[in-house]
């Protein structure tokens, strides 16, 4: 993203410094540790806590079994279990030079299905979040329309709403693996990714209250926040599945997520789904604004740019095994990942061991459907086999995800966005995992 | 879900019939208009509607020196993105790189990849200075503009940016932008034998980039620690203040950096208040008023000058 973008090279020189300064292979020895600890038979932490709690596990009857616990609305708005209080978004302070212009990732290591909470999807934002009093806020259309409208938060609400599951992904993500390996974490390689059931108002219903000018061939939309968030987007978008969301998974958007009201452009890279909404313009060229120029253009190693790269082309990863799970123990394994396509549905996902010699087609789970995550399981028999563990998705257009050679052959190292290649883990004897690449 | 009106329920029994009726007039006016919201008024649309087009099609009328420019960018800009454009510390550099765009570290800067300067103007009113977006004024705008171009080498240091010329000004690097032709890559789904199992190889990550404390024991009582001790002078802080003071920026004394304030606490708090709220140039830079952010309260910034002190005795 922005900051990814501009810096990522003095990052990764950077990144190259700082890393030989470092204890060498602090991290690895980490790893290792944590994983005598999971993966052995005589684990450490596991033992720590039996011994704590040996009380509550059977033959005796567990604390919680003989006191009465809270009473209805002790907790007016429920939270996760205290347990689960390292299930958090998390950023890479290096990113960016400040929080304010910057981003933070979705634990995907710790995701079940195809929706991701919506206090767990990542951020994205250039100016801060504001905090918007619905009741001041409004949706201006103008331009090129036969009536420029405004709209209160209720006028938005009484047209006709829809509500799609889809998932969201900032075009960055991997962005910091172009040149090579550096995040050690699922969370940090893939996390600028989630999912939500979006609920709101098609955009092609308030042009068509509005009256569009013929000629109209693009509409501008435009955020309140401190950035002035400002995207282009083609009119074909804009009156097919572009949506004006005020509600994420069953409740009003969280700010973070652009309340009261946002954008919402399926299968398109995150940032034109501008959040805060305050303004659509109609007009009949792109506004070239600063996040479709400087950023959000895709820069080849010829030097010239390719640019309005709108689409999420299809992407996949596993999420378990993964560096922060590491796998438990020989025998049955349940391989788990996700894939998704901004070209519509996933068609198949095939799972690799062996670093791309050879490929079994996996299961699909769950619903599958467009523009969304979608989740595939395996079942393998390990039985503490090193691998190169690789999924590669097939969208319903055909679309193969490709390898990372093939990206690199084509754009180069410095394109920053769109980076949808196959990811390989690397499975350590001791089921240990390691980001790595394949040369 | 956001209802507005949720609190009304029991006026409500004798204003529906009446709203009901006047719905219904609106509606009748076009029938294939919900009728919903109203028209923006042309002021409204003046207020809101900031944004500049590559044709020019936005600009306000206006001008704005090379000259001019110069000192607004110094006053304004040049604590973030350096007296030459190069960037203080790890903000933006706004000019330089020409010619690096297929080198091997690609310089992008306005003048060495922007296509187009209607961006550089509608990005600077629109939200530059950083702190304080949609402050400065038309002419301050193409003051400011003309004096980035001029850092780019683009225009020379007589230049007068105005409206009527801005068409006039063409970015080097505009020929090279294109349209978006992907599918660019085409692999196969190859099952069996896709490649020689020898010739991999495995090329690991740089170690120690990735933040994993988390990872580590007892890390999730840290960052619950964390999470809970929030308080309004931290959040008027990071809101306002830790642009600038939680790295040093623009010679700002860094927060936790005892020994950078040490001299500073001992002038007092009212005196520190005070120099933060009116602003105040000192040896070491320029400390804005309220760091920028007018729309803060005097309270508010005190709250954030008593966060700083605690946080670095
Ligand atoms: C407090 C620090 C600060 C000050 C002061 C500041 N900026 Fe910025 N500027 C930033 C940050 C941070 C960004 C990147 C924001 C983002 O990530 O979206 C930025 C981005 C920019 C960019 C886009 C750079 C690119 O390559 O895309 C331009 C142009 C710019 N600023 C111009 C200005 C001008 C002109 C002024 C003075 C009127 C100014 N800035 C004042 C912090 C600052
Ligand atoms: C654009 C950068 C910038 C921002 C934003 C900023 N400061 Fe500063 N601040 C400075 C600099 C530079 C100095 C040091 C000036 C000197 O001593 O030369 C400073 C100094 C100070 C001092 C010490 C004054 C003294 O007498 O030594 C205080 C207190 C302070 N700032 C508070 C704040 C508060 C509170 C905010 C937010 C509301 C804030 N600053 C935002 C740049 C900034």
């Amino acid at each position: 993203m922005k900051k990814l973008s501009e810096n990522t090279t003095d990052l990764l020189q950077e990144i190259k410094t700082e890393a030989s300064e470092l204890p060498k292979n602090k991290r690895r020895d980490f790893m290792l540790n944590g994983l005598k600890l999971t993966a052995g038979t005589a684990l450490a932490t596991t033992v720590g806590q039996v011994a704590a709690s040996q009380s509550n596990l059977p033959p005796n009857v567990p604390e919680w079994s003989k006191t009465l616990g809270r009473g209805v609305v002790s907790v007016p708005y429920g939270l996760p279990s205290s347990y689960e209080s390292d299930v958090i978004r998390r950023t890479v302070e290096w990113l960016t030079a400040d929080k304010i212009a910057s981003i933070s990732m979705t634990p995907l290591h710790e995701m079940s299905g195809i929706i991701t909470p919506s206090g767990l999807h990542f951020e994205r934002y250039h100016g801060g979040v504001p905090d918007i009093n619905p009741n001041e806020h409004r949706l201006m259309i103008n331009g090129m329309v036969d009536r420029p409208l405004l709209f209160t938060m209720d006028d938005l609400m009484r047209f006709p709403s829809e509500s799609h599951i889809h998932f969201l992904e900032c075009p960055a993500n991997g962005g910091m693996e172009w040149r090579g390996a550096q995040m050690e974490a699922l969370q940090f390689t893939h996390g600028m990714l989630s999912g939500s059931e979006w609920t709101g108002v098609r955009l092609s219903t308030l042009l068509q209250e509005a009256g569009i000018k013929p000629g109209a061939k693009w509409v501008l939309a435009e955020g309140a926040d401190a950035a002035g968030m400002s995207r282009s987007i083609p009119i074909d978008k804009a009156l097919d599945d572009t949506l004006i969301v005020f509600a994420q998974n069953g409740e009003m958007l969280r700010p973070e997520q652009g309340y009261p009201v946002r954008l919402f452009t399926p299968g398109w890279e995150g940032n034109t789904s501008v959040k805060w909404l305050r303004r659509i313009e109609v007009g009949d060229m792109p506004w070239e604004h600063r996040e479709e120029t400087s950023k959000y253009t895709d820069l080849l190693a010829d030097g010239t740019a390719r640019r309005h790269t709108f689409v999420q082309e299809v992407n996949s990863v596993i999420t378990s095994p993964c560096p922060e799970k590491p796998i438990q123990g020989k025998g049955l394994l349940q391989l788990e990942g996700i894939a998704w396509s901004g070209r519509g549905k996933v068609k198949r996902v095939d799972v690799s061991l062996d670093g791309g010699v050879s490929w079994q087609t996996a299961k699909i789970k769950g619903l599958v459907l467009t523009k969304s995550l979608t989740r595939f399981s395996m079942e393998i028999n390990w039985q503490g086999e090193p691998l190169l563990l690789q999924s590669r998705a097939i969208d319903e257009t055909g679309y193969v995800q490709p390898t990372l050679a093939q990206l690199r052959e084509a754009r180069g190292t410095n394109s920053i966005y769109h980076k949808n290649s196959i990811h390989t883990w690397q499975v350590q004897t001791d089921g240990a995992v390691n980001n790595v690449q394949l040369g | 879900m956001y209802n507005s009106v949720k609190k009304k329920f029991k006026t409500l029994v004798l204003a529906v019939a009446a709203q009901g009726l006047l719905t219904s007039t609106v509606a009748f006016a076009d029938e294939s208009k919900y009728g919903f919201g109203r028209t923006a008024t042309q002021e409204e649309i003046a207020g809101w509607d900031i944004d500049i087009r590559p044709d020019g099609q936005g600009l306000p009328a206006g001008s704005g020196s090379v000259a001019d420019g110069e000192g607004l960018y110094e006053a304004k800009c040049a604590s973030c993105h350096g007296l030459f454009g190069e960037g203080e510390g790890r903000w933006p550099v706004l000019a330089g790189g020409e010619g690096t765009l297929a080198h091997e570290r690609p310089e992008k800067t306005v003048g060495s990849y922007w296509p187009y300067a209607s961006t550089l103007w509608d990005y600077t009113r629109r939200a530059m200075p950083f702190t304080a977006p949609q402050s400065l004024t038309a002419d301050e705008t193409y003051a400011i503009t003309a004096y980035v171009l001029y850092l780019n080498e683009i225009v020379d240091e007589e230049f007068v940016l105005s409206k009527e010329n801005f068409s006039t000004i063409k970015m080097p690097n505009e020929p090279n932008f294109f349209e978006d032709d992907r599918p660019d890559v085409k692999n196969t789904t190859c099952m069996k034998d896709c490649k020689d199992p020898a010739s991999i190889k495995v090329v690991s990550t740089i170690a120690g980039v990735t933040p994993l404390e988390h990872l580590e024991e007892g890390a999730a009582e840290t960052a619950a620690e964390a999470a809970s001790e929030t308080t309004h002078g931290k959040a008027i802080y990071n809101q306002s203040c830790a642009v600038c003071h939680d790295h040093g920026v623009a010679g700002s004394p860094k927060t936790g950096d005892a020994d950078a304030w040490g001299d500073r606490i001992a002038t007092g708090t009212e005196m520190l208040v005070k120099r933060a709220i009116t602003g105040y140039v000192g040896d070491e830079g320029v400390m804005p008023p309220k760091g920028g952010n007018m729309s803060l309260s005097d309270e508010d910034v005190a709250e954030a000058v008593h966060y700083m002190i605690e946080k670095s005795q």
